[in-house]
């Protein structure tokens, strides 16, 4: 794994990386986790189906993680980020991105719960927004469009028939299928700080993406506002089979707890 | 046959099902007037309007249409992966695509609730989002483009047709056509994951597809893509599955006009 948190640094290009020293593009793994995945699912006794997100991979989350400013903190970042990586010009580091999510948020329930902060739990998410847009801001660096970037990228899949169900979410995507070499790098960017759990989210974003496209991603990083730290990791067989038994533990803890 | 072919995402799943067979079947007169009948005698007060998430919604009244940044983006990343194919990046054909419907909406060219006038109100942040979604569009349809090969052309318009006397418009999504017209076979890209009605919306969008050709034939195979979810569907250009077709379609008019009564009386 690779931690970058020296400055100046581009996530982009790191995301990117040398062009030239690529592996070659791997799309008959995804066949062999997909037949592994399967059969460790149905040794389980769980009820099914059982539904895996990433954030269920992460266990327990910290109250302050969980709590109602954390969560619009993370939509707005988010949010930010689509806008930066699309050339939009940020006047504003917590109106602009405001006004972008709410215009594409269609939970009535959600934008209620915005609306019902108070004045001083609004001035705290501003600010913590504006803290936390600022360091993306200077860490994401420019996206050319010839990289294919795409934000709010999300996954179904639908393994054995709808058994076991993998859904995600990656914040940026940048590469091609086709190419002859891996070129697809995932970018998850998280307001908390990176802990020994974030190890297993990387796995997970680089092995639904090769469930899903049967082709093996370069690389899934992920990038904390909090602190400013990146955890880049190039993807191969033995992460994906690590993801794959992620998977398995959490499953069987789940077939345990019933 | 009227079987439901499932399989993965990848080019080599994918070239089975692209590669040239029998051509489709093709719809008479008699069974094209046969089928407006039917609709006919199902009575309308205003025009009706169906498509394979009609089909799929079994007739439900749906929610007002709005535009909305994911309203948007069918139309404006289509075109701006047109824009693409030829040279252009795909964030400045989006950026020119939204930039002519403001143009257009500024000059007073176009009518209220149109994309170009519900853009126009827009703040940059909004409209930044907009692009977003619609960059993803486009970025999507170009990784499709790259699996189904070099023989694929971006479909620039859904197929229509209209049902005359019958008040009643079926509307055909489709997204990338490939090989040639005889022998063609026309592929949909969708989000997020099938459901249990996919087959269902397939085989509308095959028989407005065929019902919309000048002669009325079928293409050889209707796909449905879901990269989210990294699964193909497809049925085939078959007698059996344009009888389904049809038949949804008026089981949806029939469901539509039992609404509008309800909702009356």
């Amino acid at each position: 794994m690779t931690t970058t948190t020296a400055l100046p640094f581009s996530v982009a290009t790191i995301l990117r990386g040398n062009p030239s020293n690529r592996p070659v593009r791997d799309d008959t793994t995804a066949a062999l986790l997909h037949d592994h995945l399967v059969a460790a699912v149905r040794r389980t006794t769980v009820g099914l189906p059982v539904v895996v997100r990433a954030a269920t991979l992460r266990g327990p989350l910290p109250t302050l993680q969980s709590s109602t400013i954390g969560r619009f903190r993370g939509l707005l970042v988010t949010t930010a980020l689509r806008l930066l990586v699309n050339g939009i010009h940020l006047d504003d580091l917590f109106v602009d991105p405001l006004e972008a999510w709410r215009s594409t948020c269609s939970d009535g329930a959600l934008l209620q719960q915005l609306e019902d902060l108070d004045a001083d739990q609004s001035a705290r998410l501003a600010a913590e927004v504006r803290a936390h847009v600022n360091v993306l801001r200077t860490h994401v660096g420019p996206v050319p469009s010839a990289w294919r970037p795409r934000t709010g990228v999300r996954s179904t899949l639908l393994l054995d028939g709808g058994a076991l169900q993998l859904r995600d979410d990656v914040d940026l995507q940048i590469g091609t299928q086709r190419s002859d070499v891996a070129s697809i790098a995932l970018l998850d960017v998280t307001t908390a700080p990176l802990s020994p759990a974030s190890e297993q989210l990387l796995r997970y974003h680089a092995l639904v993406h090769t469930l899903k496209t049967n082709v093996v991603p370069l690389r899934t990083a992920l990038f904390s506002t909090a602190t400013g730290e990146l955890w880049t990791r190039d993807v191969d067989r033995t992460l994906l089979e690590a993801a794959v038994a992620d998977l398995t533990d959490h499953v069987t803890s789940l077939a345990v707890a019933a | 046959m009227s079987t439901l072919h499932i399989t993965d995402t990848s080019v080599a799943s994918l070239a089975p099902l692209l590669a040239p067979s029998l051509p489709g079947v093709s719809l008479d007169n008699d069974q094209v007037t046969g089928f407006a009948a039917q609709l006919k005698a199902i009575a309308t007060t205003s025009t009706r309007r169906i498509d394979a998430w009609s089909v799929e919604r079994g007739g439900l009244p749906s929610q007002p249409f709005a535009w909305s940044a994911s309203t948007a983006r069918r139309l404006l990343g289509t075109a701006a992966a047109q824009a693409a194919l030829s040279g252009t990046t795909v964030l400045s054909a989006v950026q020119d695509q939204i930039a002519d419907h403001l143009i257009r909406a500024t000059r007073g060219e176009t009518r209220f609730g149109s994309l170009g006038h519900w853009l126009g109100l827009l703040s940059h942040a909004e409209l930044g989002m907009v692009s977003a979604e619609a960059v993803n569009w486009a970025t999507q349809l170009l990784d499709v483009a790259d699996l189904l090969g070099p023989s694929v052309t971006l479909c620039r318009t859904d197929a229509y047709f209209n049902v005359s006397g019958a008040q009643t418009t079926l509307r055909g999504r489709r997204d990338f056509r490939v090989g040639g017209d005889d022998a063609r076979v026309v592929v949909r890209v969708r989000s997020g994951a099938p459901t249990n009605v996919a087959g269902a919306g397939l085989r509308t969008d095959l028989f407005i597809e065929t019902l919309s050709h000048p002669a009325r034939q079928a293409p050889q195979r209707f796909i449905g893509l879901w990269p989210d979810a990294g699964i193909t569907l497809s049925v085939e250009g078959t007698v059996e599955n344009l009888r389904k077709g049809a038949r949804d379609v008026v089981r949806v008019a029939g469901a539509q006009r039992l609404h509008m009564v309800a909702k009356a009386a």
